[in-house]
């Protein structure tokens, strides 16, 4: 240590005092990570990128074709499909949005307030969410069976229908029966933000408003829900960007089907890049697809940093 | 908001429990459907009215599922790739959300940064160029290939809820055992992981749910029968137009079985270790 005082002019490039005290350490502890995450994340968004601008086939050679893969998607032999995934995500996002937030307000005011079994309940609501997706997914597609699904057969004893509807083979209706079941399964991630929302509000603001003469009406809007706001924000965020690139319920259910009406733009990467084994198309999909959720993101990450400072 | 429901206000009172019920059938009656479909006869299952609880159970379709057929096989992959991915993930965003954490150095906001980011990026955007990666590699129709992308795939979540909780400990107990002669390494894993065990099991059993649940990449990586892993090869018994339903929802309970498991076992941490580390106000 006597050295540093000696030699000033030295000391102020000892690696330690350019990098941290910790530099060594602080590297090797989070190599295997960047390793990770450089290699299987940032390394493919690049690449996907520079796909989005060739004509790549699997096995074949990659050719700069510019922005062609861009231009069919927009005005090219490829709009079509590429406009109807669109207008076909934008449907889904809000629809089943909508669904999770007021599905899993009620869910969580229930929860949250003091009924008997609480946690029996909290259980039950919470186990769509510990179903794997696909199983999820097969499961509803046997509920909507055309043939012998238990909604047909109940509605038909009933006698609410004569012939069975066709949940997922029918245009107008196959869309909303995917919404249907990916809300099931993705409500209760929005309970649970909910939830722990509710618990940190201070139990005094409801007392005073009380004593002021606020109706269960009135706090519910002047307190609680503004106080969720935070919590809504993100959670929001979160399932947007799940919620639009998740696969696997348009897959199971209907695989983009029946005449592309189910067929989000995920769903639409994946026909050309697994079926027609057009690469730099499909990477082109998401990619176009990407700056709104570039701008969510953004602020999203932007957010969650925050909490860090 | 807490007194909303008391029997004092009789209306409120009803409205919250009959929503409530319905909430519960909308919640339970898949699951429920799904499990009393895979041990019905052939007969009561494909009946002209609704058989809501059967008069007969068999085991019929759990035997073709296991015996019969190449799931039992998938099984046994998804089990040995999740296997291997959550101790990786749970040592490597350790290691990482320690570094973040408790060390000095340059490039550390950076780093927070880069992992915010890359745990927001969609699988969907990446799949393709993964794909060309793997099989340039020659790591498609490999379960090693597979556990390294779950693995990186999952690093940034499994980083980020570590760093909240390691955050959260006192640092008192770390530098007492410093100037005691213990080194970070030591430190690390004797005294900072033990400390954060909730938030480490609710990592771990995120990691192997979410490589048990995982459809994408193994639908992507994966094409030869013997590698496929359980989620892709559900659809197995979908030949053509027919559907076996009896095997389907039988291989479907099966399927449900240990991240059910898993979350009945540690439901309380698993849901508060997922609001802190996605929600944190």
């Amino acid at each position: 240590m006597e050295h540093v005082g000696a030699l000033p002019a030295v000391a102020r490039h000892r690696p330690r005092d350019l990098f941290g005290p910790d530099w060594a350490l602080g590297w090797l502890f989070t190599a295997p990570a960047l390793v990770g995450i450089l290699g299987l994340i940032a390394y493919p968004f690049v690449q996907s990128i520079i796909y989005s601008l060739q004509n790549v086939r699997v096995g074949g050679e990659a050719i700069w074709v510019g922005l062609a893969n861009y231009q069919s998607l927009l005005v090219g032999t490829n709009s079509g499909g590429f406009v109807n995934s669109l207008q076909v995500t934008f449907v889904y996002l809000v629809a089943a949005l909508a669904a999770k937030f007021a599905l899993g307000l009620v869910s969580a005011l229930i929860l949250h307030a003091k009924i008997r079994l609480r946690s029996l309940f909290r259980v039950l609501l919470f186990l769509p969410w510990a179903i794997p997706g696909v199983v999820g997914a097969q499961a509803w597609r046997w509920i909507y069976d055309d043939a012998f699904g238990v909604i047909n057969l109940a509605l038909f004893q009933i006698g609410l229908i004569e012939r069975p509807l066709l949940f997922l083979a029918k245009p107008d209706l196959a869309l909303w029966s995917v919404v249907a079941a990916s809300v099931w399964q993705g409500t209760p991630f929005w309970t649970m933000s909910y939830l722990a929302g509710l618990q940190s509000i201070p139990r005094d603001l409801y007392e005073a408003a009380e004593i002021d003469g606020a109706s269960t009406w009135q706090s519910f809007w002047l307190i609680t829900l503004p106080s969720l706001m935070p919590i809504v924000t993100i959670t929001f965020m979160l399932s947007a960007i799940w919620t639009t690139n998740s696969v696997q319920y348009v897959y199971i259910l209907t695989s983009g089907g029946p005449a592309h009406a189910t067929e989000t733009f995920p769903m639409f990467a994946l026909i050309q890049g697994l079926r027609v084994y057009d690469l730099g198309m499909a990477a082109a999909v998401p990619l176009l697809v990407a700056p709104p959720f570039a701008v969510l993101i953004y602020l999203l990450s932007r957010r969650m940093l925050r909490q860090d400072a | 908001m807490i007194a909303w429901i008391n029997r004092k206000n009789r209306g409120w009172y009803l409205l919250a429990y009959l929503l409530l019920a319905l909430l519960v059938f909308w919640s339970v009656f898949p699951i429920y459907w799904m499990l009393v479909t895979s041990v019905k006869t052939q007969a009561e299952m494909y009946s002209k009215t609704a058989v809501l609880w059967p008069t007969v159970a068999t085991l019929r379709n759990y035997d073709e599922v296991l015996f019969r057929s190449a799931f039992a096989r998938a099984l046994g992959n998804s089990l040995t790739v999740a296997l291997v991915v959550t101790p990786c993930a749970v040592v490597i965003s350790a290691l990482c959300a320690y570094a973040l954490t408790r060390l000095r150095f340059k490039g550390r906001r950076l780093i927070a940064r880069v992992l915010v980011g890359s745990y927001l990026v969609p699988g969907a955007i990446t799949f393709i160029a993964t794909y060309v990666l793997f099989a340039r590699f020659g790591l498609v129709n490999s379960l090693i290939g597979l556990m390294v992308a779950q693995t990186a795939g999952f690093i940034p979540f499994g980083t980020w809820m570590l760093v909240g909780y390691f955050r959260s400990l006192p640092v008192e107990l770390e530098e007492a055992a410093m100037v005691d002669g213990a080194n970070r390494w030591i430190v690390l894993w004797r005294i900072v992981v033990p400390l954060a065990l909730p938030a480490v099991v609710v990592v771990a059993i995120y990691s192997f749910t979410s490589s048990w649940n995982d459809f994408l990449l193994p639908l992507v990586l994966l094409q030869r029968r013997e590698v496929i892993t359980a989620p892709p090869a559900l659809t197995y018994f979908t030949v053509l137009d027919v559907t076996y339903w009896g095997p389907i929802m039988a291989s479907s309970v099966l399927m449900a079985v240990p991240p059910l498991l898993l979350y009945l076992f540690a439901q309380r941490w698993v849901i508060s270790g997922w609001t802190v580390g996605a929600v944190k106000s």
